[in-house]
């Protein structure tokens, strides 16, 4: 039988990636359908996709600096035209970089490269950083955050070396808040902006997490909702609703299997499907 | 006949001698002889770089087979595979269609490279044991690394402090990308390290029984044509003579060894884990038998005898077809034997080659990712039990592949060290309060939790415990099923330099209860057995010594899966000698040992960190006078001591089925194991938590050990193996009941309060007290001047 994407979400295998299967399953949580694509496949493939999900990893090797090389990759023409119909797009830590790098985000002025992803920068370490966030979801309409209630706060995982959004472009960054585009922002626990590490866990400016186009279909995030996606992935520690739910359901193996935070990036797609229907 | 072969048997000692130096061999002239025996004429360059390789102590565990043969229980119910391939098979849970989920389990040294070259060191001994893993068909699903680093205030601080900070970069440079978990490990320091770290490496991986692949060509080649097909990294110099460099002493500015260090690149791996998946479950798919192996130590040489042997076959290289590093040639020993890493070996019949290479080069697309890449056929496998490479029209080996395969053994000459401990003279006046921030300032104390956050552990999204968060990490490994899998990795050095036998078999006890404080049923064990120059006769000794603890450990403990009426198997393992620097002094006796826990429901496992208040607090078991080696006396009083804790089994297994039975009826909120620091060390971990932030406080009740007869720093600082577990109000007779089947003692420590502060109570009386913010603000940190960047750095 052909290989068909129809109805379905299409996760980008670029060589190097090493997030993709999990993000296979979490899409499947929600009740979607959701395939491997590699990179060197037939680009057609996505045209009746339902929508597509670069995922984390190391595409490429990070070559020359992450995200980059892949944003370069023929694929990318296909994705471009996608984004540009209205397709919902997500890409997650080295996907959010190759979204950045494209220029699909902030997309302000379309393909060029207006918002970099820099090296983390943290109080009294520097490198690489795997932690437990709070995001707090504000801003425009966006597909993979449409389900989640304004000013609401989200716990999901960071892992990366390069996940600081910066841009010394004031008025790029101007039309971002006017936009409101920056949808997810690092926050404590209560859901208070801080600036400072780990509150926010890598210097990005504004605490940008997560940052969609202008149209809310395309959607670069640096946490991991894949990670976060069943109750038994958030850590007994880790305090707050969340926390506490999960410490509750110990002892309780079917409990744990409910969803997790992270599932409503999925859980929004659904709806926007639905509600499209 | 062969050309160019090394006269060995006309030469007489000292020529034999100073031929294997010109040629860079570590040989020693009695087993060159050796080689002329098994082939009956003088052997090519290429054959006697493969003894080399082959023959060597990393290779051949020619001082330390016989003695792991003897002692070492490898057979048990629930194995699979024992040591002798690439990796450890046991089952863990029925998949409910007939078949096994099995555990595949390596563990290994990357010590001499790690001290050269932390970075890439590291990094390649991530990359050399997930290999094993992989090349056994299994997914791999975590890594753990034991480390030993040198005394960070010491005289060498400087290095030491530049390697530890290597070595932990070089671990997430390579398993961050290459998308597996880090699942814990632990560190310690001492200056005994400072001339040689150790960097141990533990993978797991999971698999079907029925899926498991063998390192052998399979039988059917002896009907059907089947060829090896080597895939990867094209072959280049780097780690030529890597195996032999793990096998002698290290020697400070060597640089020329620097060349032995292989090269990583997770990235390949990565895409060729991804590619591997798609060859073997096509294979599977189409029924077709397959042997896979990975290249590690002896390269192409290596794995192609073994491939072939294994299988009961002969094997015909064509080292022109092998894929060397663009504009390179390299003389045949170096193709034969290198180190090259990210690369793999397949053994499959002819007719299934076109369809292997087409997913490796055209899907995907190796040649173009790394230049040079591939998959390339480099032999035949035949029928005739001969091991032949040809180069350049011309055979530069030729011999039955069982005389490449033959082992080497020596018998080597133990005696026992002679030094005398002595325990500390008591001092009745020190501060407790005092002494206990020091403590919980001390390297080998202080949270590690610095270094676990530059891992990914989140990757794969099955961990349910993270590094840090208890005693054990733990995984739920299977989709929608509660079994979980708990993994630690236990060695304290100080009570192996007291007592070799101890510091074995407390391993053993330490690790296992680690898992059982998660809910983990002790289920198999990996040993790594870390020592200096085997030659000297105390060295061997301290490693026999090691051997004979872990080997009673493991009856003593046993499978408690199956009533301990079968000892806890030893899966894999591997023996690292020659760890000593220029002065000649050997590293702490250090056996490494990793314990695998099965848990029959994953959501009873529950982090260290106390959970409420009202909750009440207990001891299973009780401390005695065995401070010997303990953080207490050398922090404190500046010396080890004598009184190493002494193993006793019977209380172990009591304990740790006391745990289990209060972890299956779930009532455990909180447990953590006494280990390093004592009692109170652990009651403040259980304070604070894995990240610092508690904030339930409990007043110690010392009235409990009166008895005892110990003051009460003994009491607190005594490192004799027991549990802190937290429990509900209401269950203390049925708690009570449990211990006093399995033969234990229980001590009521005291009850939760919401008050952030840890007292230390006697006859009413506060002995000294605690802020958890004043505690959290010396153990978070305590690593950082180590691990951590200053400003502006």
């Amino acid at each position: 039988m052909a290989r068909s994407f129809k109805d379905k979400v299409a996760i980008i295998q670029f060589p190097g990636v090493n997030c993709e299967y999990e993000t296979v399953d979490a899409v499947r949580s929600v009740g979607l359908g959701a395939d491997l694509l590699r990179w060197n496949e037939d680009p057609a493939l996505l045209e009746n996709a339902l929508g597509v999900i670069v995922p984390g990893g190391f595409s490429y090797q990070d070559r020359i600096r992450a995200g980059v090389v892949s944003a370069k990759d023929h694929i990318m023409d296909k994705l471009s035209e996608l984004a540009a119909a209205g397709h919902p797009i997500l890409g997650i830590c080295n996907g959010a970089q190759v979204l950045v790098e494209s220029g699909f985000i902030p997309g302000i002025h379309w393909e060029s490269v207006d918002l970099a992803l820099a090296p983390n920068v943290m109080e009294d370490r520097d490198g690489y950083y795997c932690s437990w966030t709070h995001l707090l979801h504000g801003g425009t309409d966006c597909v993979w955050t449409s389900a989640i209630g304004n000013e609401e706060v989200v716990p999901v995982p960071i892992a990366h070396a390069e996940g600081r959004f910066t841009t010394d472009d004031m008025e790029v960054l101007e039309g971002m808040k006017k936009n409101g585009q920056i949808v997810l922002r690092y926050c404590t626990q209560a859901g208070q902006i801080d600036p400072s590490f780990p509150t926010n866990p890598n210097g990005s400016l504004e605490s940008m997490a997560g940052v969609c186009n202008r149209e809310g279909n395309v959607l670069a995030m640096m946490p991991h909702p894949e990670r976060a996606s069943w109750l038994r992935q958030v850590p007994e520690d880790l305090g707050g609703g969340w926390g506490m739910k999960r410490s509750k359901a110990g002892g309780d193996s079917g409990k744990m299997e409910a969803a997790g935070p992270g599932r409503i990036f999925f859980e929004s797609l659904r709806r926007w499907k639905e509600g499209g229907e | 006949m062969l050309k160019g072969t090394i006269p060995i048997t006309e030469s007489d000692d000292s020529r034999v001698g100073e031929l294997l130096k010109e040629n860079g061999l570590n040989l020693a002239v009695s087993e060159a002889r050796r080689v002329i025996e098994l082939l009956g004429r003088d052997p090519t360059l290429v054959e006697l770089t493969i003894f080399n390789t082959m023959w060597s102590e990393h290779c051949s565990y020619k001082s330390s087979r016989k003695i792991l043969g003897e002692l070492l229980p490898t057979k048990a119910p629930n194995v699979v595979m024992g040591p002798g391939e690439d990796a450890g098979v046991f089952r863990y849970a029925e998949t409910g269609d007939g078949d096994w989920h099995c555990l595949v389990i390596a563990h290994e040294s990357h010590n001499h490279p790690s001290q050269v070259l932390p970075v890439e060191g590291a990094a390649t001994g991530i990359g050399g044991i997930v290999r094993d893993v992989y090349c056994m068909g299994a997914d791999v699903v975590g890594v753990l690394d034991p480390l030993r680093f040198g005394d960070p205030k010491g005289p060498n601080a400087r290095q030491v402090i530049s390697i530890a900070r290597g070595v932990v970069d070089g671990i997430a440079q390579y398993g961050n990308p290459l998308g597996v978990p880090n699942l814990g490990g632990d560190i310690a320091f001492d200056a005994g390290f400072d001339e040689n770290c150790l960097v141990n490496v533990v993978a797991i991986g999971t698999i079907r029984e029925s899926r498991v692949l063998r390192s052998r060509v399979p039988a059917e080649a002896a009907d059907t044509p089947y060829k090896i097909i080597l895939i990867g990294k094209p072959t280049d110099d780097s780690g030529f003579g890597g195996a032999a460099f793990a096998s002698e002493d290290l020697v400070e500015g060597e640089e020329a060894n620097r060349g032995a260090v292989q090269v990583p690149d997770p990235f390949l791996k990565r895409v060729l884990a991804v590619a591997n998946r798609k060859v073997l479950d096509l294979a599977e798919d189409r029924g077709i038998k397959v042997g896979f192996k990975d290249l590690g130590a002896g390269g192409i040489a290596c794995v192609t005898s073994e491939l072939a042997h294994a299988g009961g076959f002969g094997v015909k290289i064509d080292l022109d077809a092998v894929n060397v590093a663009a504009g390179h040639h390299y003389p045949p020993p170096v193709v034969s034997c290198s180190e090259t890493q990210e690369r793999y070996a397949l053994a499959v019949p002819e007719d299934f080659v076109d369809d292997v290479m087409k997913i490796y080069n055209e899907d995907f697309e190796l040649p173009h990712l790394y230049h040079g890449a591939g998959a390339v056929v480099i032999a035949d496998v035949t029928r005739d039990e001969l091991y032949t490479i040809e180069s350049g029209g011309e055979k530069v080996c030729e011999t039955p592949v069982e005389v490449i395969t033959t082992g080497i053994a020596y018998d080597r000459p133990k005696s026992p060290r002679k030094v005398l401990f002595e325990e500390p003279e008591w001092q009745e006046d020190r501060s407790l309060h005092d002494d206990f921030l020091k403590i919980m300032a001390s390297p080998n104390i202080a949270s590690k939790n610095y270094v676990f956050k530059h891992y990914d552990s989140e990757v794969q999204g099955r961990a349910v415990i993270r590094p840090g968060e208890a005693d054990a990490g733990v995984l739920a490994p299977v989709a929608g099923n509660p079994v979980g899998l708990a993994v630690a990795v236990d060695g304290n050095p100080w009570y192996g330099i007291i007592d070799p036998y101890q510091g074995g078999a407390l391993a053993v006890c330490e690790s296992a209860r680690n898992v059982a404080a998660v809910g983990g049923v002790p289920s198999a064990i990996t040993d790594c057995l870390n020592y200096g120059n085997p030659e000297i006769e105390e060295v061997f000794w301290e490693f026999f010594e090691g051997v004979r603890g872990i080997s009673d450990a493991c009856r003593g403990i046993g499978l408690l899966s199956h009533d301990g009426n079968h000892p806890l198997p030893v899966v894999s393992g591997n023996v690292s000698f020659y760890n000593q620097g220029e002065s000649g002094k050997a590293i702490p006796p250090s056996p490494i040992i990793c314990t695998v826990g099965v848990i029959e429901d994953y959501s009873k496992s529950r982090s260290m960190t106390f959970k409420e208040e009202g909750n009440e607090v207990f001891l299973i078991g009780e401390p005695l006078d065995e401070l010997g080696g303990s953080e207490y006396y050398r922090t404190i009083y500046g010396t080890l001591g004598a009184n190493v804790p002494e193993a006793d089994f019977v209380r172990e297994r009591g304990q740790i089925r006391t745990v289990l039975d209060i972890h299956s009826h779930g009532w455990v909120r909180s447990c953590h194991d006494t280990g390093q620091g004592g009692m109170l060390t652990a009651l403040a971990e259980m304070a604070l938590g894995g990240n610092g932030t508690g904030k339930l406080g409990l007043a110690v009740n010392l009235d409990e050990f009166d008895s005892t007869g110990l003051p009460p720093e003994k009491v607190l600082f005594s490192e004799t193996g027991c549990f802190i577990v937290e429990l509900p109000p209401g269950n203390e007779r049925e708690i009570l009941a449990i211990c006093a089947r399995n033969r234990v003692k229980l001590h009521k420590l005291g009850m939760l309060k919401a008050s952030p502060k840890l007292e230390v109570v006697s006859n009413g009386k506060a002995l000294a007290s605690w802020e958890l913010g004043e505690l959290a603000g010396i153990y978070m940190t305590g690593c950082r001047s180590i691990f951590g960047i200053e400003k502006g750095e």
